[in-house]
């Protein structure tokens, strides 16, 4: 089961990089020199300040998995393809008074399609699912903090998850720091009561606790950094009820390292985005990012951002390889041993991967724009960097597409 | 520098103190940096919003005698005065980040902004309207130059005697960010700061309106509009060639200096610029002015709103300001 909202919107802290003290697009350096003068210019009036305008914005986002080798597809007779995902979205943001602000997002997943049981290489199961999901965050804007309180809710017919979160951002004087800190906390429960591998499961829970804090330094007028260290701990059960030999531990400690750098060019006016992100658990896994992003405009009005993500994980230490004995085991499996912790799900398994995207945005006038993107994944075991993949296992890929509006009223 | 900055529609200054008492338009007039000054506040009683104005006025007097080459105890007299003495002064951050906004502007208008071409006022009296002495120019030019100057961040050394720092080209404009940017952070929502017409919004007017500024006709009478400007943040800056001047055998000699050869500039009458900071728009109007024909090219690629005429008054507009202008 690939769902790939699931790890991101479940998530209770979401970072959000936010900008230096003053606006930078299409600036002269004469003006962001002048602007970056300590006194000349106002988060309490600008950066900081609860938003003048609202947002509505309307997406619609289409996920679909290439079939994977090895999988007949054509024997599940609903839809025969994988997994595929149509999402449409809606997002309002809306001020109250000038230091408030209050946001919402719904968003409505249809799912649909063949999942493995198991290793890529074998049978599937036929999925149909729906997800619905609302969050709702409030932020009070103080002259150099703010502070936010978010809930949410997520549903699917055989998890629900709740979620509360807390963040506050300071700024320094001269408005070049800022800290951020967050706290969340989410319930999910689990009732899969129509088909998981062993039988029904009922009344799982997993209740995890997210800790944030980050800093964001204006390094230049034309740089910015930030760090973001998030740790976050959970008990419950992780077990994927919908796959043969998934028996994981009961606890997830997770911790990410996150560095950005984004980088304003004065000639062209465009801004590279980068960002490195480590990552280690207590499954074992350790996961490095690399994303490269360059937000370049076309026209006034066009802006085109073409994207690179490199990914590489290393496996669950519990992770499985595709590899059977001849009771069709795979092999370090002990039938006789119900405690053994044990996975087949690819996604833990060694790998490396690399997202290519392009995002275009055009704004048709100061009220209306409405924006595309595309991202193609590929996942590959010899991809993993600095070690081996995991072996016998298939190539898996996956291709993303997003339309959307936006309205500012 | 110079707008007409008693803000449209009308009430003029003098109808906002006759009507300022219990109402939410307030004007706070003051002198300051040799200029008519003022301090404009909207949707605060007078009881709330004196005490602001006064600490607005107070961060104005605060940077001119700081930084006025008038004032002996002012930093910059103190570096002036050790020029040629192989004494290097260490700086406070504030003075070390105009210093270093100084060396940014220098490089980015290839030198034509240039802190230490103050100087040639010596040989320049617009008030006896009469060309510099032979050889009165030349001999300054050797003093001239900020890539003489050795500036490592903290500490400040003019390496000959006679060199002069004059921050005059974006002190006020500077108090006029630093004023406006206090109100803001006091909680002021609707107001504006306006230094002998270089103008910062502190901001709109309530209900989002703009402030509507003048711009003076640069041949007409003082306190002719030439043009409109519609600002609801952001600053606006005015530099002409009838502040100072003096006509001679038909020509205009103007106090605007071209620090590479000494002497007025001539292809423009006047430059506004609109910019977020006051500071900008003000270093960018004296710019242009000295980069003569490429002016208008020059204020495209800064990606900011401007109004310039040029020497036959042909008006060019661009950017935002061509717009928010009528």
């Amino acid at each position: 089961m690939t769902r790939p909202n699931r790890s991101a919107k479940k998530s209770a802290l979401k970072a959000t990089p936010k900008n230096a003290a003053v606006p930078k697009r299409g600036m002269s350096s004469i003006v962001i020199a002048a602007l970056a003068l300590p006194g000349v210019w106002s988060p309490a009036a600008h950066a900081e300040n609860a938003p003048e305008a609202g947002v509505i914005s309307f997406k619609f986002l289409h996920y679909k998995e290439d079939k994977r080798e090895g999988v007949d597809y054509s024997q599940f007779k609903k839809d025969g393809h994988p997994i595929t995902v149509n999402s449409p979205s809606v997002y309002v943001m809306a001020p109250l008074g000038p230091s408030w602000a209050v946001e919402a997002t719904g968003v409505y997943d249809a799912l649909s399609g063949a999942s493995p049981r198991y290793h890529s290489t074998g049978g599937a199961s036929v999925m149909s699912d729906e997800r619905k999901a609302v969050d709702l965050k409030v932020t009070h804007y103080r002259e150099r903090s703010s502070y936010s309180l978010g809930v949410s809710h997520s549903s699917e017919h055989d998890y629900v998850s709740k979620a509360l979160s807390f963040g506050a951002s300071f700024s320094s004087e001269d408005n070049n720091t800022t800290l951020n800190i967050g706290l969340g906390h989410s319930n999910d429960s689990i009732n899969a009561t129509d088909g998981g591998v062993s039988g029904d499961i009922y009344g799982k829970r997993k209740k995890t606790n997210e800790f944030m804090v980050g800093v964001t330094q204006a390094m230049s007028a034309y740089d910015i950094a930030q760090l973001n260290l998030t740790y976050s701990a959970g008990k419950g059960y992780y077990s994927d009820p919908y796959k043969y030999f998934d028996n994981r531990p009961d606890k997830r400690q997770q911790l990410a390292l996150l560095g950005r750098w984004n980088h304003h060019f004065e000639g062209d006016g465009s801004t590279l985005r980068g960002s490195y992100r480590i990552y280690h658990d207590n499954f074992r896994i350790n996961a490095h990012t690399l994303q490269l992003e360059w937000v370049k405009k076309a026209t006034p009005d066009l802006s085109l951002t073409p994207l690179l993500r490199l990914y590489s994980q290393s496996a669950a230490s519990f992770y499985l390889d595709p590899v059977y004995d001849a009771n069709d085991n795979p092999i370090g499996y002990d039938p006789n041993d119900p405690t053994q912790l044990v996975s087949t799900d690819q996604r833990l398994s060694a790998f490396g991967a690399v997202t290519l995207g392009l995002k275009a945005e055009y704004r048709i006038d100061p009220k209306w724009s409405i924006d595309g993107k595309y991202e193609k994944y590929e996942q590959r075991s010899n991809w993993r960097i600095g070690g081996q993949g995991s072996p016998g296992l298939g190539s898996f890929g996956a291709t993303f597409i997003q339309l959307g509006a936006s309205y500012k009223f | 520098m110079r707008a007409l900055a008693t803000g449209l529609p009308m009430p003029s200054t003098a109808f906002d103190l006759l009507a300022g008492e219990g109402t939410d338009d307030l004007g706070f007039q003051f002198g300051a940096m040799a200029s008519h000054c003022e301090v404009r506040i909207v949707g605060m009683s007078r009881r709330q919003a004196e005490p602001l104005a006064r600490e607005a006025i107070a961060e104005v007097r605060r940077i001119e005698s700081k930084f006025s080459r008038y004032r002996e105890q002012s930093v910059v007299s103190r570096i002036n005065a050790l020029a040629g003495s192989g004494q290097r002064l260490d700086v406070d951050a504030e003075t070390a980040q105009l210093l270093n906004f100084a060396a940014q502007l220098h490089a980015a208008s290839d030198g034509l902004f240039d802190i230490t071409s103050g100087i040639l006022r010596q040989a320049w009296d617009f008030r006896a309207a009469r060309l510099p002495a032979p050889g009165a120019i030349e001999a300054l030019l050797p003093c001239i130059g900020w890539g003489q100057v050795h500036w490592n961040g903290r500490g400040i050394a003019l390496p000959k005697v006679g060199m002069e720092l004059d921050f005059g080209g974006f002190g006020k404009e500077y108090a006029a960010d630093r004023a406006a940017t206090l109100l803001q952070e006091r909680g002021v929502r609707h107001g504006l700061v306006n230094l002998g017409g270089d103008i910062r919004v502190a901001g709109a007017r309530p209900e989002g309106a703009p402030w509507v500024l003048g711009i003076q006709d640069p041949r007409a009478p003082a306190g002719t509009m030439m043009a409109t400007m519609a600002l609801a943040d952001g600053a606006l800056a005015t530099s002409g060639d009838y502040e100072r001047y003096f006509e001679l055998d038909g020509v205009r000699y103007c106090h605007v200096l071209d620090p590479r050869s000494g002497w007025p500039v001539s292809a423009w009458r006047s430059v506004s610029v609109v910019a977020p900071a006051c500071l900008a728009a003000g270093a960018l109007t004296t710019v242009a002015m000295l980069t003569g024909q490429g002016a208008v090219e020059f204020l495209e690629s800064q990606n900011v709103g401007y109004l310039a005429v040029d020497a036959q008054g042909e008006v060019h507009r661009g950017g935002a300001a061509a717009s928010t202008l009528n």
